[in-house]
């Protein structure tokens, strides 16, 4: 009895290979929530089933929303047509719409892609209407132009994205041979279809799903999401008693931060190259480079340097470092900051400029001195050979984890960036900010392991950056100007960090670090870089780098509509799976999706 | 069990049973005294007990009536409603669908 069993198994599965293509390298777009809003797609419990439509052109369109006699359609589409205009169409003609598929090309475009919003965290930094109304909603500098805002927007059909290979050269061959209308006359059954699976459990906002998490009193209770988050990596260069929580008495501490994280579209793929990568890489080789001064020559102030997680929804990771230190949960507090110096995007700096920003308002609090810390970054600008520039009074700080320290407390503080006003990151929070844009490639005649090693343009523009941050933090801490001028940062060593960051992690470097997950790489890299060596077996560091929580202090005090705090929060799903066969005149499928949709093309 | 092999003053105290246990918030109770008694009550030639039986099967009808009316409402209301009333509806749920409100 159990061998029929099996033997029926085993004939279904081959029947089942014969009718669906399983496409293997899909991504989907994800459900995430916050206080008010759900944004991102879903799909139906048992998959959205559409005809086949590769879309030509924008015109193209009118076939899927009005014209076209099979309806629903999954449409295809290439990436010039993956635009506001085009996806807002489709969300609005959502019932002829059953999903869409987007093939990622091989090459990043040539004019700028942003599914970001305009304005990056505009309610969570600290510029509001109490706190300088003028700069508020980026009234005067509107960061990312190119911002589309697709990634905020809720669709209720499921958007997947393709590989641009042989998988998808089967879609679109099923097309030519099957769903193209010829010569006017519309196409017949069987038509190519897909079926796309991404189900997301959680819906209406964060207050919903985490009251639905805590039910007791249903028959199976069922997590339904989880709140954003993870740690931030910190580490200082005297060690701080982690133990002995808030106010330590003449302890004096210059921040030296940078962001960790990205986002882009499509769920899991943050490439953030130089909207996160190029920042912490030079922040890693600043602290790689200041390690024999500030052993040998250790300075009046402490170095903490801070890499936050989460910043991308609304700065959880600062955030959370604010509230731990005003609540005496973390090893200093505000008071114990002196100043704050933060490495934002740095990857593309044309004309070779670097620009300091700072606040304006925080500026005009006597207290507040960014004269000292501005002059240590030109005095070491001017030793490396690059010019440096202070933004103006007349604009605000960018998008950055140093906004989150002003809403609790003036700090002096600058954030480099390269660009003056707007991003000059064309590819912000997209899948296209990768080691492309960045002009990170290699000769094409060397091995994997000399790839690591080769010191590429970027790699030394990065290592140039590093070296004017490493020695103005040095003197910011109060150490010598002879000492200062002796750090260099090493370019080898940030050469290796683009590699394994951006091409490949699995490397002979980073395989010695034993993790694969990226905040504990970092952590253990940073790890490396600033700790000394203990003589035992194996590989052994001493360090003070420790992970803080970077959860919202929302989830702390379970205020989940908080205006203040991050409240981000992601859906959880069931396994997404696409797959693509024939639809035929009779199948069951067709049914269920035509009857109810157009009446006329009820044909059973 | 079959209603014609037994005496009618049984069949008078099964219906009367019946109709009492339908008041402890039983109304399916009612409904099977109504499908059952329905013949007893109004198709058979007529017989002593039978005023009674007919007096019995007519309230259980009504209790039924009652009842359906009042559950159809309130499961209407609560299917149309639940997701409006956020908290509430999720309090008074068993078991919530995923992925949609």
């Amino acid at each position: 009895m159990g061998f029929f069993v099996l033997l029926a198994s085993v004939i279904c599965n081959s029947v089942e290979k014969k009718i669906y293509v399983n496409l293997n390298n899909t991504v989907p777009c994800v459900r995430l929530l916050n206080a008010t809003h759900q944004i991102g797609c879903q799909s139906s419990l048992s998959g959205n089933v559409g005809v086949v439509h590769v879309l030509e052109s924008e015109e193209n369109l009118e076939w899927v929303l009005s014209s076209g006699p099979h309806p629903p359609y999954v449409v295809i589409l290439d990436s010039p047509l993956f635009t506001r205009s085009v996806m807002m169409k489709l969300k609005n003609g959502s019932r002829r719409v059953a999903g869409i598929a987007v093939v990622a090309p091989n090459a990043n475009p040539p004019e700028g892609f942003s599914p970001h919003t305009t304005c990056p965290n505009e309610n969570t930094g600290v510029y509001s209407e109490d706190y300088d109304p003028i700069f508020a909603h980026c009234n005067i500098t509107v960061w990312n132009p190119l911002g589309n805002g697709l990634s905020y927007e809720e669709f209720d059909f499921p958007i997947f994205s393709l590989k641009d290979d042989n998988e998808t050269q089967v879609i679109r061959q099923c097309y030519l041979d099957h769903n193209r209308a010829a010569n006017g006359t519309a196409p017949q059954y069987p038509l190519c279809a897909i079926e796309l699976f991404s189900h997301m459990s959680a819906v209406t906002d964060t207050a919903t799903c985490m009251r639905r998490n805590d039910i007791n009193f249903s028959i199976s209770p069922e997590i339904v999401c989880d709140p954003l988050g993870d740690y931030n990596v910190w580490a200082s260069t005297r060690p701080l008693n982690n133990t002995a929580k808030g106010h330590k008495m003449w302890e004096s501490v210059v921040i030296a931060a940078a962001r960790l994280d990205s986002r882009s579209f499509f769920f899991d793929i943050a490439p953030g190259a130089e909207s996160g990568v190029s920042g912490f890489i030079t922040l890693l080789a600043a602290a790689h480079a200041l390690r024999n001064a500030t052993q040998q020559a250790p300075p009046n102030r402490t170095i903490l340097y801070t890499l936050f997680q989460g910043e991308t929804f609304d700065y959880i990771g600062s955030s959370r470092m604010v509230y731990d230190m005003q609540n005496n949960q973390f090893a200093v507090d505000l008071n114990n900051v002196h100043s704050f110096l933060e490495i934002g995007q740095v990857g593309l700096r044309s004309d070779s400029k670097l620009w300091l920003h700072s606040d304006q308002l925080s500026r005009k609090n006597t207290s507040v001195n960014d004269e000292k810390l501005i002059e240590n970054l030109q005095s070491a600008a001017g030793r490396v050979g690059i010019s440096v520039g202070e933004v103006g009074f007349s604009q605000p700080l960018p998008p950055s984890s140093f906004q989150r320290f002003l809403r609790a407390k003036p700090i002096p503080g600058v954030v480099i960036e390269d660009h003056q006003s707007a991003f000059t990151n064309r590819f912000y929070a997209s899948m296209y900010d990768n080691a492309e844009y960045l002009n990170v490639s290699y000769p094409s005649n060397l091995t994997l392991e000399e790839q690591l090693e080769w010191v590429t343009d970027t790699a030394q523009a990065l290592t140039e950056v590093a070296t004017i941050v490493a020695q103005a933090l040095y003197k910011q801490a109060g150490g010598q100007d002879v000492e200062a001028r002796g750090i260099t940062a090493d370019p080898k060593m940030v050469a290796r960090m683009l590699y394994s960051f951006l091409i490949r992690s699995n490397n002979s470097w980073f395989q010695q670090l034993h993790s694969s997950e990226p905040t504990l790489l970092v952590q253990y890299l940073l790890a490396n870089l600033t700790g000394s060596t203990v003589n035992r077996e194996g590989f052994c560091t001493r360090s003070t780098v420790r992970l803080s929580k970077a959860l919202s202090p929302a989830f702390e005090l379970r205020d989940y509509t908080s205006k203040e705090y991050s409240t981000w929060t992601e859906s959880r799903w069931k396994p997404f799976k696409g797959r693509i066969f024939l639809l035929s005149l009779f199948s069951k499928a067709d049914m269920l999706f035509s009857s109810g949709r157009e009446p006329t093309n009820a044909t059973y | 069990m079959n209603l014609e092999r037994l005496p009618n003053e049984e069949k008078l105290t099964l219906c009367r049973k019946y109709y009492l246990g339908g008041f402890a918030f039983l109304p399916f109770l009612w409904l099977v005294n109504v499908v059952w008694f329905f013949r007893e009550a109004f198709v058979k030639p007529a017989y002593t007990e039978q005023l009674q039986i007919k007096t019995y099967v007519k309230r259980s009808g009504l209790g039924l009536l009652l009842w359906v009316t009042v559950l159809t409402t309130w499961i209407t209301i609560f299917q149309h409603f639940r997701a409006e009333w956020g908290a509430v509806g999720d309090y008074l749920s068993f078991t919530i669908p995923l992925g949609i409100p």
